[in-house]
């Protein structure tokens, strides 16, 4: 540990310093109240706080020192936490030296930091909602109610997301589609929002509450305005497609709707089956639609918007199944997906709410359900997809209650995690409906010649390997981030984890907002979660982006860069290095020769000082982290008192 | 140590568990969670009540003294199936060699066939001698015979190095 | 094709047909072999006894295969060919274990190659030789017969270090054998392991996993079984008779090594192929199979 009385000591003795203290809890407000004291007793000029991180308290004491009267960026944060004591715990010698040689750099520091302004910019008090599932949609009237506009931008022709593929929902075994479609006809009615289906983001370009955002809306070959929903079209359509809604289980027409309560009810024209695109007949949708809605010469549109901020919520989407070979899924009909069994439970799926082997049509007379199929998995995805084994409670137990007594109804498992606010109820009432648990997990799922499923599981907790022949296996699937994730983390520029879900900006202190200014992140796209989760995050999201752009305006950092203009040749190698491409070309006219100068965007600039580094020339310096600045820290880390030349 | 198995009063031995580490390259048996996928497929489960996912938890938690004397570990068929399947790309094969590796090194109990092997090396190269074989009409015939070309047995260095390799204790 | 081959002990001292119908059958599509200037134990077996010692075999072996400039090696035993894989995958990663190993490597002057490329039969003929050069040199079809395929284990699995054909659903075998203009149906026994392995210690066990498997496939009707690892063979083919009585089960199932069953159709004599070494009852197959009229 540090012996912050040495430090205080030896800062003493440092040139220029004419008061040192220590002080436990420096940050309360008697501390502050000392600060200030001293700043208008002594006439100080420069302030070194040789404390904890400066992410912790560095805005605190510089709202300290703006109240005495000081500048706040004359301000010089030493980190003596994690830099030496959180780390050097096993030599408190050495480690008050090192904490001495910080402070003494601090002071070299601060001596030349220079006093700087924040800048006020004006907003767009709109926000771009990416993604119409429960996330995107809850961000979006959260954002709407509070006075803002929305533009809800949806890829598919839909609003609802996976929310309303769902049967019913866990722990209350409400039915999905009855919450959720009362806020999907929310969306569409709300007069703040903009809602554009069938659609996605081409480009973004601009900075936060300054966003300009160019959206292409897919043609539908459908006039969204006349067409009233009423189904005729799909009823003629000759053309049988697999139904994605339905998992794959059930079959739509080429002219279709996702599902009865879509919104909007509009029809879509799947151009990869239609009969007139690929081989110029048909056209019967045309011929029986009374409100003359079809338009086979229908063109995509471009749509540009300015917004404040964006929230993403592009959601999730299921592990591949098939991917896992030894679990036999594609080698027969009834091993199937969780959601694929999500579709044979819901009344408005293709049984109709039945559950029926999809092999048979039969009911089964055994259900064996498989977790962590794709989770959990370090040769797939190593994390844990925190709702399997909920969806697999809620299943069996509407199995149970669907099939009645005579099914036997078994769940493999490594563990049953029931973390959340009615979760470890809900599966004990899973248990006392005759649900036996296995604790293992098979190693393979064999299919034989006649169709017969077995497979063969090692209960650990009673030892016995059993064998279980069963007439529906569902593989419980963890979630993957949806195809489109990497799209839209290069779009603006947000960072992905390691498990390809999008970046927040801190794991537990800022779970719904990434390191880009304005951008935030709502539902599955952040990492897989439930409703109740999705829902905190997307109303954290909305609050965040709303209490950013109500005020019609923002204040920037004022730590950017800035560049010299005399010095600049015009190499570009900083428009080339900058990763938030804030440096911009402009040409100039000097002497009647063209020539080209580098500007820095200021509300773009995060102040990463990568353009400082590159440039040949020195032409840019970086607002409160200029060379000379960090130079002088340098020197005083390795010169002694004598040695030091100051400017 | 803070515990002990009521059932056998054993306490487990972190030494061992150091040295099973060591000799599989360190690659974290702890990384097993239980799953027991290994132990549903292990080929030599139902006729030998092989449990791998057993093994891996024992050897964790430090109780190898009990593999070892059980002998258990001579009845891995060596198929591989747990290592390809395992979620955490845990691999009881090796920890299940490196058990028979102790095994020997602790003077326990280990099938003549192996040691026979390890002899038959030293003194040929080979882990068996050559054999003379019987045809479907009783004939008796040998390589030279079938008209297949001489061993080329290895050279005299080999047999030294070979002893030495056998006195390393780590992989 | 130039190869070098390392045949192993199984092969070098008793499982003579396996080494003699490669020797016939390989230079029949263009691939020359040449053998190391010496042959010892891969260190499989030592494995169990001192793991290091075992590496230390294997790395040797790779040696004195790479000492002939050849970069191609042909292991025709399963087992071999995992262990002298294995081995070269852990020496690329593992800094501690490839000190050791080159330390005792240079104490007899051999040097480690880093660029031999390890081959198994099937994979071999599959990918480096291809379907349609085997297709054109059958002389004798096998249309009619069905052989059912048994690839192992050790040639499948591990996957992650890159192995001969899909650990879950190997096809290659079975594709060779359609080559011949034979079928080879699928089965749910395909991927059990003949247990050969388990003849060090526990006999029974074995011969009751060989005897398993067998029976399986004898039921389904087909003309033989095709294997393609000298442990294996020597399981499904010397020791039928003794799984049999293990199992209490009359077995009577004709069981060829791949190479054999391609040099029949490729026309070459039974005792060149080292078919009258087989204890299983080939002759019926041959009889059936019309190839020696």
């Amino acid at each position: 540990m540090v012996n912050v009385q040495k430090v205080t000591e030896n800062a003493k003795t440092l040139p220029d310093v004419v008061v040192a203290r220590h002080y436990a809890y420096t940050c309360s407000d008697p501390g502050q109240r000392m600060i200030e004291d001293d700043i208008r007793q002594y006439g100080i000029d420069r302030v070194v706080i040789a404390a904890c991180s400066p992410r912790m308290h560095e805005e605190t004491f510089r709202e300290t020192v703006a109240r005495a009267g000081l500048n706040p960026y004359l301000l010089e944060i030493v980190n003596l936490r994690e830099h030496v004591s959180w780390v050097h715990s096993e030599d408190p010698e050495k480690a008050t030296e090192k904490a001495m040689d910080l402070v003494r750099m601090g002071v070299e520091r601060a001596r030349l930091l220079e006093p700087l302004q924040k800048k006020k910019v004006s907003v767009e008090k709109s926000v771009l909602v990416i993604g119409g599932g429960i996330a995107g949609i809850q961000a979006a009237l959260d954002i709407a109610n509070a006075g803002l506009d929305v533009v809800l931008v949806e890829k598919s022709p839909t609003i609802g997301g996976k929310m309303a593929l769902l049967d019913k929902t866990f722990p209350t075994l409400d039915c999905s589609a009855c919450i959720l479609t009362p806020k999907m006809t929310e969306v569409a009615r709300h007069p703040r929002i903009k809602l554009l289906t069938y659609a996605e983001v081409e480009s973004v370009s601009g900075y936060v509450g300054n966003y300009e955002v160019t959206i292409l809306k897919k043609a539908r070959y459908v006039d969204e305005d006349k067409c009233k929903g009423c189904g005729v079209c799909a009823t003629k359509c000759p053309v049988k497609v697999s139904d994605e809604a339905n998992m794959g289980l059930g079959s739509r027409k080429a002219i279709f709707i996702l599902f009865p309560q879509a919104v909007p009810l509009v029809y879509t024209i799947d151009k990869e089956h239609c009969l007139y695109f690929l081989k110029g007949v048909c056209k019967i949708c045309e011929k029986f639609c009374e409100a003359r809605a079809i338009n086979f010469e229908q063109t995509p549109q471009r749509v540009k918007v300015k917004v404040g901020g964006i929230v993403i919520a592009v959601g999730a989407e299921l592990f591949d199944a098939s991917q896992i070979a030894e679990f036999a899924f594609g080698k027969s009909k009834n091993i199937i997906t969780n959601l694929q069994f999500e579709r044979l439970t819901n009344a408005s799926g293709p049984t109709h709410g039945e559950i029926l082997c999809p092999q048979t049509g039969k009911r089964p007379r055994s259900i064996v359900f498989v977790q962590c199929v794709g989770s959990r998995d370090r040769r797939f995805n190593e994390y844990c997809c925190r709702v399997g084994c909920m969806i697999t409670l809620k299943q069996a137990i509407l199995a149970r209650e669907k099939l009645g007594k005579d099914v036997d109804i078994y769940v493999c498992h490594i563990e049953i995690r029931s973390f959340g606010k009615g979760y470890e109820e809900f599966y004990r009432r899973a248990r006392d409906m005759n649900i036996k648990f296995i604790a293992g997990i098979p190693s393979e799922i064999r299919v034989e010649a006649d169709g017969t499923i077995r497979l063969e599981v090692f209960d650990k907790l009673t030892s016995k390997l059993l064998e279980i022949q069963s007439d529906l296996v569902v593989l419980a699937c963890g979630l993957i981030p949806d195809p489109d994730t990497r799209k839209i983390s290069e779009l603006l520029h947000v960072s992905r984890s390691p498990d390809g879900f999008l970046l927040e900006a801190h794991p537990k202190l800022r779970p719904l907002e990434t390191v880009i200014s304005g951008v935030f992140l709502a539902g599955t796209c952040q990492g897989p979660k439930d409703i109740p989760d999705t829902i905190a995050q997307a109303s954290g999201a909305a609050a965040k982006a709303v209490n950013l752009l109500l005020s019609g305006e923002i204040e920037l950092e004022p730590l950017k860069g800035v560049v010299n203009e005399e010095l600049c040749s015009g190499c570009r190698i900083c428009e080339f290095v900058c990763p938030f491409s804030a440096i911009e070309m402009r040409t100039e006219n000097l002497n009647g020769a063209e020539k080209l100068k580098a500007e820095i965007v200021e509300a773009l600039c995060q102040g990463c000082g990568l353009c400082e580094a590159a440039c040949p020339v020195k032409a840019i310096k970086i607002h409160h982290y200029t060379d000379e600045q960090i130079l002088a820290q340098v020197r005083a880390a390795y010169l002694s008192e004598s040695q030091l030349v100051r400017e | 140590m803070s515990l002990t198995d009521l059932m056998s009063m054993a306490k487990p031995n972190s030494e061992m568990r150091e040295r099973t580490l060591a000799k599989i390259g360190k690659r974290e048996f702890a990384d097993c969670f239980q799953c027991a996928k290994c132990t549903s497929g292990c080929t030599a489960f139902k006729l030998l009540e092989l449990k791998p996912h057993e093994v891996m938890r024992l050897v964790n938690l430090g109780f190898t003294g009990e593999l070892i004397s059980s002998e258990i570990s001579w009845t891995c068929v060596t198929c591989l199936k747990c290592m390809e399947r395992c979620p955490q790309q845990a691999s009881p094969y090796y920890v299940i060699m490196a058990l028979r590796n102790l095994t020997i090194e602790q003077g326990g109990k280990v099938p003549e066939a192996y040691l026979n092997a390890v002899s038959q090396i030293l003194e040929t190269g080979f882990m068996q001698a050559v054999q003379k074989v019987t045809a479907k009409n009783m004939e008796t015939l040998d390589r030279q015979k079938l008209g297949l070309p001489n061993i080329k047995n290895s050279a005299k260095t080999f047999k030294a190095t070979f002893l030495k390799a056998l006195e390393e204790r780590e992989v | 094709m130039k190869v070098t081959v390392f045949w192993g002990c199984k092969i070098l001292t008793s499982q003579y047909a396996y080494e003699m119908s490669v020797r016939r059958v390989l230079p029949e599509l263009g691939v020359e072999l040449v053998d190391l200037r010496e042959m010892h134990c891969c260190g499989d077996v030592v494995k169990s006894v001192n793991a290091f010692a075992a590496k230390y075999m294997a790395a040797r072996v790779l040696a004195l295969a790479g000492e002939t400039g050849i970069k191609e090696l042909l292991v025709p035993c399963s087992r071999c060919h995992f262990t002298l894989s294995e081995t070269q995958h852990l020496l690329r990663s593992d800094t501690n274990l490839r000190e050791k190993v080159f330390a005792l490597l240079k104490d007899e002057k051999l040097e480690y190659p880093s660029d031999v490329r390890i081959w198994h039969i099937i994979d071999l003929l599959y990918d480096a030789m291809g379907l349609s050069r085997i297709k054109e040199k059958v002389k004798k079809s096998l249309k009619g017969l069905k052989f059912s395929a048994h690839v192992g284990c050790q040639i499948i699995r591990p996957s992650i270090i890159g192995r001969v054909d899909n650990p879950e659903n190997p096809r290659k075998l079975n594709e060779l054998i359609r080559a011949l203009g034979a079928e080879s149906p699928d089965y749910p026994e395909k991927l059990d392991c003949c247990g050969s392995a388990l003849t060090f210690s526990h006999q029974e066990a074995a011969f009751t996993l060989a005897g398993s498997k067998l029976k399986a496939i004898q039921e389904m009707g087909v003309d033989g079984l095709i294997d393609s690892c000298p442990s294996c063979h020597e399981m499904f083919d010397a020791k039928q008779e003794e799984a049999s009585k293990i199992i209490g089960k009359k077995l009577s199932l004709p069981v060829l090594y791949y190479t054999q069953l391609l040099g029949l159709a490729l026309g070459m004599k039974m005792e060149d192929l080292g078919l009258h070494l087989n204890q299983s009852p080939v002759e019926k197959l041959i009889e059936k199979s019309g190839v020696h009229s």
